[in-house]
């Protein structure tokens, strides 16, 4: 039981993410404002099993983010998808210390990204409108979550990596 | 033949008596350029322990109380009955349901929260959600136990609103931070920073006369409109209970 347990860890994590994203803690952000979430999980399940496995499981989260929040006009899986593939790309680094403070500018990144592109989304919703420019204010929302997430990654991504190689399930 | 001064005591300012009844004279003209200011603080001190007590003062604040809830149930009726001879639609506080905020997303690019009641417990899409301090935003979305309600800061949330000093209508538009921004759709209103805001009379989704937010700038960047930042007067991110209203159409 136990061995089977450590084995779907990490999906285990996968399934808690919509929860943590639903929970939102108070006391971990900031004025509000919280770390992208998806991202912690996402960069280490990525690294460790390809680009391929991280657009497919990018694209798993958006669908169970978006079917959370309330927004029908706007998704999360491009940010999602495209963060996933690039992960996926990116090698691990020998040096532990690196390694760490490679995860938080990589999520920071990869934060930007998805902050970016839904942004896009809601400036091209309402450019017809002209009251698009009323939209601006928001990109604090980007500002804060990429500092929240790079803040955190170095913490968090490290142990699901540890978690993610313990057990042993590589996919590609 | 030597000229010996005389050394009276008989001259006026001689006399201590003379120089106290002055002194008395100067500070009574005193009392009465200042208009008896002194006189009416030392009674301030004299008479402090004899005001009217603790007891009094909430007999009058109860009496203050009844009279204000008398007169608003009087409005209210009034209200109520002027609402149907113009054929508007009306909300009543008895068809609410009190719900408990059990998650909520009020920072970031999703900003909803999501309450405990749902479609078991008569909760429909489209309700309005209010909690302490006026409108919080329209259940978008019920599930058996849980509602999802939309923010007026959500930049999906639109809705119409009132201005009453300025007795015009306009369009609150959340976009994605605390402060959503209001359109009105003329240059030359007189809208003032502090002017109250509430829901319109004339939405046909929400019910009339909620209180929504305060103005807090007015910024002047659009030729054919104003656009105006507002606070809003109830703050999603520490209320815990809201009431949901059903609304009749």
């Amino acid at each position: 039981m136990n061995k089977f347990f450590e084995k779907k860890f990490p999906i285990v994590l996968f399934i808690f993410i919509p929860i943590l994203f639903l929970w939102h803690p108070n006391w971990i952000g900031f004025q509000g404002f919280q770390p992208y979430w998806p991202l912690f999980w996402l960069l280490p399940w990525s690294m460790i099993n390809g680009s391929i496995n991280g657009l497919i499981f990018g694209l798993f989260l958006g669908l169970i983010l978006d079917s959370l929040t309330l927004e029908n006009n706007f998704t999360q899986i491009p940010g999602l998808i495209l963060c996933g593939f690039l992960f996926g790309r990116i090698k691990l680094h020998s040096d532990i210390l690196v390694g760490h403070f490679r995860y938080g500018l990589i999520c920071s990144f990869g934060s930007f990204l998805c902050g970016t592109l839904y942004f896009l989304q809601i400036m091209f919703k309402n450019f017809s409108g002209s009251t698009f420019l009323l939209y601006i204010p928001s990109v604090q929302n980007i500002v804060a979550e990429v500092f929240l997430t790079g803040f955190f990654a170095p913490l968090l991504c490290s142990q699901f990596m540890r978690i993610i190689k313990s057990s042993g399930r590589k996919l590609s | 033949m030597l000229d010996i001064r005389r050394i009276s005591s008989s001259r006026w300012w001689h006399k201590k008596k003379n120089w106290i009844f002055f002194g008395i004279f100067l500070f009574l003209i005193f009392v009465r350029i200042s208009k008896g200011s002194i006189y009416k603080d030392l009674y301030y001190f004299i008479s402090k322990p004899f005001w009217p007590g603790q007891f009094q003062q909430e007999i009058i604040l109860n009496s203050i109380n009844q009279e204000s809830l008398i007169k608003i149930n009087l409005i209210k009726k009034d209200n109520t009955r002027l609402r149907k001879i113009l054929s508007l639609q009306d909300s009543s506080i008895d068809d609410a349901i009190s719900a408990a905020v059990i998650s909520r997303k009020t920072g970031s690019w999703w900003r909803q929260i999501i309450l405990n009641k749902g479609s078991r417990d008569g909760v429909e899409i489209g309700n309005t959600v209010i909690g302490p301090g006026g409108l919080l935003g329209r259940v978008k979305n019920t599930s058996l136990f849980t509602s999802s309600v939309t923010l007026l800061t959500s930049p999906e949330s639109k809705v119409a609103v009132w201005i009453d000093r300025i007795q015009i209508n306009g369009l609150l538009v959340g976009v994605g931070d605390d402060y959503p921004s209001l359109i009105l759709y003329s240059k030359d209103t007189d809208i003032k920073v502090g002017d109250f805001i509430s829901s319109s009379p004339a939405s046909t989704l929400l019910p009339p006369n909620i209180p929504i937010g305060i103005v807090q700038s007015i910024d002047e960047q659009f030729k054919a409109k104003k656009t105006i930042k507002v606070a809003l007067l109830a703050k999603p991110n520490v209320i815990d209970w809201v009431q949901i209203l059903k609304l009749k159409i």
